[in-house]
Formats: structure tokens, C-alpha cells, sequence
């Protein structure tokens, strides 16, 4: 069976690269084929990747706080490309302690079906992962 | 063994006569062509220049390049500009094909039109990794194969749906070649065998189409596209064989009345440390055409990159007048220099990485696009408006990395050389034949200038 293709990447000016590395090699364990666009990933680069390479799903990772700022659209340039993917953002969305909920009904607004906070286990993820790919089929 | 070359331009014919054993350039010379007589004639008329001076020769064959009707041209059509479309372009640059056209995401009428009536010679079809995106080119496939005119088709996208893009294109009657995918996976670019793919279509049907054919009396071996023989020889003397060294990283600049051509050819492919990567890997070998950059034709186009002299000067507006109408005038050296490095300073600019900075919460970083040029330590000047200047060294130097444009990484330092004998080309149609002797007659015969 054909590999699932994910795109995964740093959004922004972020340059955080070891929670990158150790979601890629989680997610080629777990059988996908994974396109890592390393730090400092734009939303174009993102969309470029995912059309090329006909990824079912995108993978956004921010640690810096500026999450928000870097993300807003996203999920509006994703429709506009005609693509449908699933959009997962994790991380350290936000500055300061704000309450979860509140970040992940926010980013879910811009577009996003799965909100991560920070610590979450990547396991967890590729078990939504799994879930969400297989309920969309 | 004597070998007779030729180089065949719409401008001049080029031609030189060698001797692989002696290892020497017996006779060079250039001819005039101009665009609407034949281009037998310019072949006739060097040949004659040399042979007359040498009659006890005995050529053993003759062989040629050819940029003449306008060179091969190419419609590029890939997916997403920056990915497949590039890779597409940079695969026909490579081929020393000129790209009239190019195309991203799914064709629409209006495109489909401007490609029937484009006169492309081949068209190169690409869009999405292996295993990625298929919809696109399916569409794309089926777009193309109503065109009414026929012309050669070369595949080279997702190996996935290769099968059935060949049937729909051949079902329609056009020739279809399947290629290796130009990006098999993302970010990486493979143009070598797409490469070959394109030269051979060139030698089956277009040095048929070009007229070339009737030369076949006069030459024993046909034909690459004059930028490919370039890029063949460049590599050569780069690289350099087992028994003889080569110079290293290196770069050249062919500067046209139409056109201007950077080539760069390099060992690896040059990060910085602590630099982060973006986009596609550029070919080691690369060669880039600038359409919009030449000394004659588009020497308006060109000025609007020199607005001070333009406000400056009302002659040189006037001269830049009467040359772009009469492209055989040339009468002020000084403007002439001036184009021709202008031309040098932007082609360069434009071939070269950059390295963006971002200044980020964390501090400074850095990420490079492109080849990075800052240890290319070779220049060589090709072609007219370089020979033919007071200061050839003036025009190349415009290729040095400058502090005002700190990101674009062009070499820090450079040695200039000139094809003063303009044999680049034609010694690039013996290179893959014997490296060894067309080695050092290249070492030779490019003059070192300072």
C-alpha cells in the first residue's frame, strides 16, 4: 500500500528544530512519508509542498509564541488553493499562560482540526492522525 | 586528425579548424550571417576562410552547433511555479534550450492558444513528486493533446500516471517521450536523463526543421544546441578528467544581442554553517538565460536598469535608438561597454543565490535559496560585446559579491579569462569524445586577463 504523504515544518521566523526532528522521525515509524520543511517554513511553502506532493495532511509546529500571528489565514489559503487536507497545529502557541481552551477555539477559527499544547504526546497525535485520515475516507 | 567545427548563430558563423594530435587551433575564424540569407552560406564562407590557407589539410570530420532560427525552443508547463515549473525550466536550460513559454497549474484556453501559436519546437510537461499530484497533468495531458499542431512531447512529472498521460498524448498523434520525474521527490531536481531526452529529439526532428539538414552534404555529425556544446565544454575544463586536472569551480558569461547566458558550474553545492536550506536544489551545472537582457535587440530593456546615464546623457539615449533598429551598428565603444557590463552586473545578480536574514525572536539566522558563488574563483568571458571591448576585465568584474548587495552570493574574488578565439562552443562538440586532448587545448587557448 502507497505511503500517506504529511507535510511538516516550523512556522514563521522560528528555528526550534529538535521537537521538528522528533516529529518526523515519529511519524516515518509510524508508517507515513513525511516532506520536513525544517524551520522557518511560510504558509506558501507549505501549500507548495502539499500540491506538489499531494499530502493528505499538514503538520505546523511553533514554539516561539508567535503562533498566532504566523498562522492566521492559513486555513482560508488552504480553500482558496482548492486543497483538502487536514491542518494540525502544535506548540507553544502563545505568549504567557493562557487558557488552553481559549487558544485551541482560536486556532480552530483559522481553520485548524487538531490543537496541540505544549508536552502533548506525539503519540496522541498519530493516533488523531490515523482517526482523522481514515474518517475522511 | 583535423577536426572542422562550426557554431552556427543567427549573428555570426564560428568555425575553427583543429588538430587533436598537435593539440593546436589551427585556424579560427567568424563569419557574418545575417538572419534571412541562408545559413549554408555563413558555413561556406568560413570554411573557405580557413581552407584557403591550409591546402594540404585533410579534415577528418566536420561537426557543428547550432543556436541558429532562434535556437531550440521550448514550452516549459509545470505545477507550482516555484517547484516543478523551475525544475521544468532549469531542465530545458540545461538541454541549452531557450524557454519561450512556461506554464503553472491547470492550462486554460487562453494558454492552450498561445502554445498552438507559440512555434515551440518541444514542449516539456512536468507537475508532481512521484506518488504526488496527478490531477493536474492528467488535465494538463488532456489540454495539450487537442492542440492541432503536432510537435514533440516529453513527460517528465509524477511517474504515476505516466502510463496513461503517454496514451492520451500518442492516442492524439504527438510524439510522447516519458522521462524520469525532473522532481522525484520534493525539493529535489534530477535534469540529466531529460537532458539527453531533449538533445536527441533535437537531433531527430529539429536540424531537420531548422534547414540544418541540407547541410548534411557538408558534415559528417550533427548537432548539439550551441549552449549545450558550451555547458559540455565548460564542465570539461571544470572538472577535468583522470590524466589531466581541471580548473575548479568556474563560471561564464555569454553576452548576446538578444540574450545573455550565465553558466556556473561547481564541485558541491555550498551551505553555509548554521544556514537553513529553502526551495529547490539547483543543478551543480547550471546555466540561466536572461530573455530579457541583451546588448542589441533588447538593449531598451536593458537601459531601464541604467537610469542615470539614461537622464544624464541624451546621446546615449539616441545611440540606444539607432542600435536597437540596426543591430549591426556599433560605433561608440564607451556605450557598448557600458551595455555589456550592465548585462554582466543583473545576468550574474540573477543566476546567484541569496541568503536571506531573518531576525527572529531567538536572534540573527540565516537561509540561502540557489547555488552559493562566493568561492568561484573563475570567470570567463564569452561572445561579442566582451571580445570586443577596451576592457573586457571591467565588464566581468561586475560579477564580484559588492557590500550593497550583501545577500546576493556572487564570488568574492575572481581571475578572468576570455574565449578570445571563440572555440568554447565549438571544442564543446568534441569534450565527451576526447577529453583529454580538448582538456588542454582549452587550458591553452583561453587568455588569462587582468
Amino acid at each position: 500500500m502507497e505511503k500517506t504523504t504529511v507535510v511538516i515544518g516550523v512556522i514563521g521566523a522560528d528555528v526550534h528544530a529538535v521537537g521538528n526532528r522528533i516529529i518526523d522521525y515519529a511519524l516515518t515509524k509510524a508508517g507515513f512519508k513525511v516532506i520536513n520543511l525544517g524551520v522557518m517554513v511560510s504558509q506558501k511553502e507549505f501549500l507548495d509542498a502539499t500540491i506538489e506532493t499531494n499530502a493528505k495532511a499538514i503538520i505546523v509546529s511553533s514554539l516561539y509564541g508567535h503562533g498566532e500571528m504566523d498562522c492566521r489565514g492559513m486555513g482560508d489559503l488552504c480553500k482558496e488553493a482548492g486543497l483538502d487536507v487536514l491542518l494540525y497545529v502544535g506548540g507553544n502557541l502563545v505568549i504567557g499562560k493562557s487558557d488552553f481552551t481559549l487558544v485551541e477555539a482560536k486556532f480552530k477559527k483559522m481553520g485548524f482540526d487538531r490543537v496541540y499544547p505544549p508536552g502533548s504526546d506525539i503519540e496522541q497525535g498519530i493516533r488523531d492522525l490515523n482517526f482523522d485520515l481514515k474518517s475522511r475516507l | 586528425m583535423a577536426f572542422l567545427l562550426f557554431d552556427v548563430g543567427s549573428t555570426y558563423t564560428k568555425a575553427c579548424v583543429v588538430d587533436l594530435q598537435k593539440e593546436e587551433i589551427l585556424a579560427y575564424t567568424a563569419a557574418f550571417t545575417s538572419a534571412d540569407t541562408d545559413i549554408n552560406d555563413g558555413i561556406e564562407v568560413a570554411k573557405r576562410q580557413m581552407l584557403d590557407t591550409m591546402p594540404d589539410i585533410t579534415i577528418e570530420k566536420t561537426l557543428i552547433c547550432s543556436s541558429a532560427k532562434g535556437g531550440l525552443k521550448m514550452v516549459a508547463v509545470g505545477l507550482v511555479p516555484d517547484l516543478t515549473l523551475k525544475a521544468a525550466t532549469l531542465a530545458c536550460y540545461s538541454a541549452g534550450a531557450k524557454v519561450i513559454q512556461s506554464y503553472s497549474f491547470e492550462l486554460n484556453d487562453t494558454e492552450i492558444n498561445k502554445i498552438e501559436t507559440s512555434g515551440c519546437d518541444i514542449l516539456l510537461l512536468c507537475g508532481g513528486t512521484d506518488g504526488g499530484n496527478f490531477e493536474v497533468v492528467l488535465h494538463n495531458a488532456r489540454k495539450i493533446a487537442c492542440l492541432s499542431r503536432k510537435f514533440p512531447i516529453i513527460y517528465a512529472g509524477n511517474k504515476s500516471c505516466q502510463d496513461e498521460i503517454h496514451q492520451i498524448l500518442s492516442d492524439r498523434g504527438f510524439e510522447c517521450t516519458i522521462c524520469p520525474n525532473v522532481m522525484p521527490s520534493f525539493g529535489i531536481l534530477e535534469v540529466g536523463e531529460c537532458r539527453d531526452i531533449i538533445r536527441n529529439i533535437f537531433l531527430k526532428h529539429i536540424v531537420k526543421a531548422k534547414g540544418l539538414s541540407k547541410l548534411t552534404s557538408l558534415i559528417n555529425e550533427i548537432v548539439l544546441p550551441t549552449p549545450y556544446a558550451v555547458l559540455e565544454a565548460l564542465k570539461l575544463l571544470s572538472k577535468g578528467t583522470k590524466n589531466e586536472l581541471g580548473l575548479g569551480d568556474l563560471m561564464a558569461i555569454d553576452i548576446g544581442g538578444a540574450t545573455s547566458d550565465v553558466y556556473s558550474i561547481n564541485a558541491t553545492f555550498e551551505i553555509g554553517d548554521n544556514v537553513g536550506y529553502k526551495g529547490l536544489h539547483e543543478p551543480l551545472e547550471k546555466r540561466s538565460v536572461e530573455g530579457d537582457l541583451g546588448v542589441r535587440y533588447n538593449a531598451g530593456s536593458l537601459v531601464e536598469f541604467m537610469p542615470d546615464y539614461v537622464d544624464q546623457d541624451p546621446g546615449f539615449k539616441e545611440y540606444i535608438k539607432r542600435i536597437e533598429s540596426d543591430a549591426h551598428l556599433s560605433e561608440n565603444f564607451l556605450y557598448d561597454h557600458l551595455l555589456a557590463k550592465t548585462c554582466c552586473e543583473i545576468a550574474c545578480k540573477r543566476h546567484a543565490g541569496r541568503l536571506e536574514t531573518a531576525y527572529t525572536p531567538m536572534g540573527v539566522s540565516y537561509y540561502q535559496q540557489g547555488k552559493d558563488l562566493r568561492n568561484t574563483s573563475i570567470m570567463i568571458g564569452i561572445g561579442g560585446p566582451i571580445l570586443h571591448s577596451k576592457d573586457p576585465t571591467d565588464i566581468l568584474k561586475s560579477a564580484l559579491y559588492t557590500m550593497e548587495n550583501k545577500e546576493i552570493l556572487l564570488p568574492l574574488h575572481l581571475d578572468y579569462y576570455l574565449d578570445r578565439s571563440y572555440i568554447i562552443s565549438c571544442l564543446g562538440l568534441l569534450a565527451s569524445r576526447y577529453p583529454d586532448s580538448i582538456l588542454r587545448i582549452l587550458k591553452k587557448n583561453l587568455e588569462k586577463i587582468t
